[in-house]
């Protein structure tokens, strides 16, 4: 049995059938790249996995470590290991970074961290991803760039440690300096404890980081699975060969 | 002597009998006369009333409260700041006790009881008592309504603060109002900041619980040229208190003022803290918190006069109810025609937490220059389920998520300024209510969950 497994998922949003019919393993130690042009389903994937209120499950399991999730609140995903970064990162207008990383540590952690460790552990990590000291007493995603929201997620990650990391579309909208920084942060994450599912648009992020294997999703299916290979025969390609093979 | 009966004998005794200069003693009965011409605020005649039915939120038949015989003093939140501060305690009327430390009162620096400071202090006294709230009328103090005349005929006992010029008081000054018998309270707060000073009040509102009292009162603040003020109050009454009160100052050139009200307590407060700019270059941020709970109801009325050119202002008043609570916010702005380069902005958000609170909120503007930049805005809502699922999908439970979304409302406003205690006084207060409710009912605004729906 796989660490998680998702089965024949179909997932609704707005009345929309969106996912129809997903069905997929990973396993912790693992990264699995999920790609696919836009609309496609992949952030919804994403968005179930962790319990976004907008999307409905209507048929099929996700199961983690033994554990369906479906009917779990999105709190109680996340203390069990689960994380996802976000496409968009939500500014929560007020909430102090510090307190709001404290409060979030201490939810998924079985006892509290003391500060003085939880601080040092912030402001190593926070060095590791060239952020800068000063955010510490911004709020939560306020004015921050795009490059800044992805560095933050990646931050959230490496203090919540989670066992099984889902990043949506990470990648998007980073220079190759911030795309080479976060992608340096997911690895130093990586290990046998770590299920990593990369949801990308692009290859590129695919260049720092190696996946195990790549699934290609179209119109809320998996059409291709494969090695890495399948991602350069993307890059080469591009989704319209797919586009092609799933009409006919 | 009743607040709805005062008589010009029994003003004339008090006055006497508390050893007031015979200026002073013209000053009350100029203003009784006043008291005489007027009724009670009318809601359905007065703009500024309508939206809170005086006749059912205030009860006026009230004896005067003016004996602190049996009382000990309250804790006060000056009193846990680890610095010297000069505070001054009003308990039932009566000024109990008056603290300068040392090295201030050598700076010169005072903070006295009212009446004597009439006759020490004449000169400063006179001029600036009641001339914020008597001017001529043209000007600014005219058309105060009764609320405003029985304080200055009739306050029962005042605190005059005066900061010399050029000097700088870092540590905040507290005036602690306090009550603890049912009646009329009328306290009186006169500060004059001289020229580039610099200083902080904290005034403080406290009572026992189950008392109920009304407390009307004055607050004037003069800030002379090139000074920098802070006033910061507090309206943290037990349930009952019905509160009305003008904290009202006048900023000269190049002035720079910043106030603060946090209201969590009382059963009624209508709040009126307001700034003449009658300087160029001056300056002021009116802020406000306030936490409407069940039951309560605040009218906060900001209000700021651009009288000269080139001085700037910005009101933000952010206030969540919950319960069945009304809060109005009547936020005005004033622009004389002469005001030329004014830029003034104001806003008020409201946060909805449970079915059955109501907020009515309209920032008024009223401009009679064209050369100037004005902005408002109004918002009401109720916590985002975006924000709440944002804070969920890291682990925290909602009931948490909840509270740091309400205190995260606030925070922007009360970490704005440096206020020594009081950010942690005002989330406290907030802090109490929130731990009072049912977070279960707190409603939350699903639309911008849909905005992160993937298309």
């Amino acid at each position: 049995m796989a660490d998680l497994e998702i089965r024949d998922l179909t997932v609704e949003a707005d009345g929309a059938e969106i996912l129809r019919g997903v069905t997929l393993d990973l396993d912790k130690g693992k990264t699995i790249a999920l790609m696919g042009p836009n609309g496609s389903g992949k952030s919804t994937l994403a968005y179930a996995i962790a319990g976004h209120p907008a999307y409905d499950v209507t048929g099929g399991t996700i199961t983690w470590q033994g554990t369906e999730l479906n009917d779990l609140t999105p709190d109680e995903r996340a203390r069990l290991g689960v994380f996802l970064a976000m496409q968009y990162p939500v500014e929560v207008p007020g909430v102090s970074l510090t307190n709001f990383l404290r409060t979030a540590v201490n939810a998924v952690s079985d006892e509290e961290v003391p500060v003085r460790e939880f601080m040092t552990r912030l402001r190593t990590e926070m060095s590791e991803l060239g952020v800068d000291e000063s955010f510490l007493q911004r709020s939560v995603n306020e004015g921050f760039s795009g490059g800044e929201k992805k560095r933050f997620e990646i931050l959230q990650a490496a203090l919540l440690r989670p066992q099984l990391a889902v990043l949506d579309e990470t990648d998007s909208g980073l220079d190759v300096d911030a795309l080479k920084t976060v992608a340096e942060g997911v690895n130093r994450l990586r290990g046998p404890d770590l299920g990593v599912l990369i949801i990308t648009h692009y290859t590129r992020i695919l260049r720092y980081i190696d996946p195990d294997e790549v699934h290609v999703m179209f119109e809320g299916r998996l059409v291709a699975s494969g090695g890495p290979e399948l991602a350069d025969e993307l890059e080469d390609k591009g989704y319209e060969n797919l586009k092609a093979g799933a009409a006919t | 002597m009743n607040l709805d009966a005062l008589t010009e004998d029994e003003l004339t005794d008090r006055s006497d009998a508390a050893g007031e200069p015979s200026w002073l003693r013209d000053h009350r009965l100029a203003a009784f006369k006043r008291y005489l011409d007027q009724g009670w605020p009318n809601s359905r005649a007065d703009e500024f009333w309508r939206s809170t039915p005086f006749d059912r939120r205030f009860t006026t038949d009230r004896e005067l409260v003016d004996d602190a015989s049996t009382v000990t003093a309250p804790r006060s939140l000056t009193d846990d700041l680890e610095v010297e501060v000069a505070q001054a305690r009003f308990v039932d009327g009566v000024v109990t006790d008056i603290t300068v430390p040392t090295s201030l009162a050598e700076q010169g620096l005072v903070v006295a009881d009212l009446a004597t400071a009439a006759a020490e202090h004449e000169e400063t006294v006179a001029k600036a008592l009641g001339s914020l709230t008597t001017g001529d009328p043209d000007g600014t103090g005219a058309n105060e309504d009764r609320t405003i005349a029985v304080n200055d005929a009739a306050w029962t006992a005042g605190v005059f603060i005066h900061v010399p010029a050029e000097l700088e008081v870092d540590a905040p000054i507290g005036v602690h109002i306090h009550a603890t018998r049912p009646g009329a309270h009328l306290p009186r707060v006169l500060m004059v900041v001289e020229r580039h000073a610099k200083a902080t009040l904290y005034l403080e509102h406290t009572s026992v619980d189950g008392v109920d009292a009304l407390v009307d009162e004055v607050v004037e603040v003069v800030a002379h040229d090139g000074s920098e003020v802070q006033l910061a109050t507090l309206q943290s009454w037990a349930n009952e208190v019905q509160h009305l009160s003008l904290q009202k100052v006048q900023a000269h050139r190049d002035a720079t003022v910043r106030t603060l009200s946090v209201t969590t307590g009382g059963a009624t407060v209508r709040l009126r803290p307001e700034c003449d700019l009658v300087g160029p270059g001056a300056e002021v941020r009116p802020l406000g918190v306030y936490f409407a709970d069940d039951g309560q109801w605040f009218d906060l009325q900001p209000y700021v006069r651009h009288i000269a050119p080139q001085a700037s202002s910005d009101i933000l008043f952010k206030g969540a109810l919950q319960g069945r609570s009304q809060t109005v916010f009547r936020g005005n702005i004033f622009v004389a025609r002469d005001a030329v380069g004014t830029s003034t902005d104001e806003n008020n958000k409201s946060l909805i937490l449970t079915e059955g609170a109501h907020a009515d909120s309209t920032p008024f503007l009223e401009i009679e220059c064209a050369d100037i930049t004005a902005g408002h805005g109004s918002a009401t809502g109720q916590i985002d389920a975006l924000h709440l699922f944002y804070l969920e999908s890291r682990g925290i439970p909602r009931e948490e998520a909840l509270r740091l979304i309400v205190f995260g409302f606030f925070r922007e406003v009360l970490t704005e300024l440096n206020l020594p205690g009081l950010e942690e006084a005002a989330l406290a207060a907030i802090e109490a209510r929130v731990e009072s409710a049912d977070l279960s009912a707190f409603q939350v605004n699903d639309a911008g969950l849909k905005d992160h729906v993937d298309a």
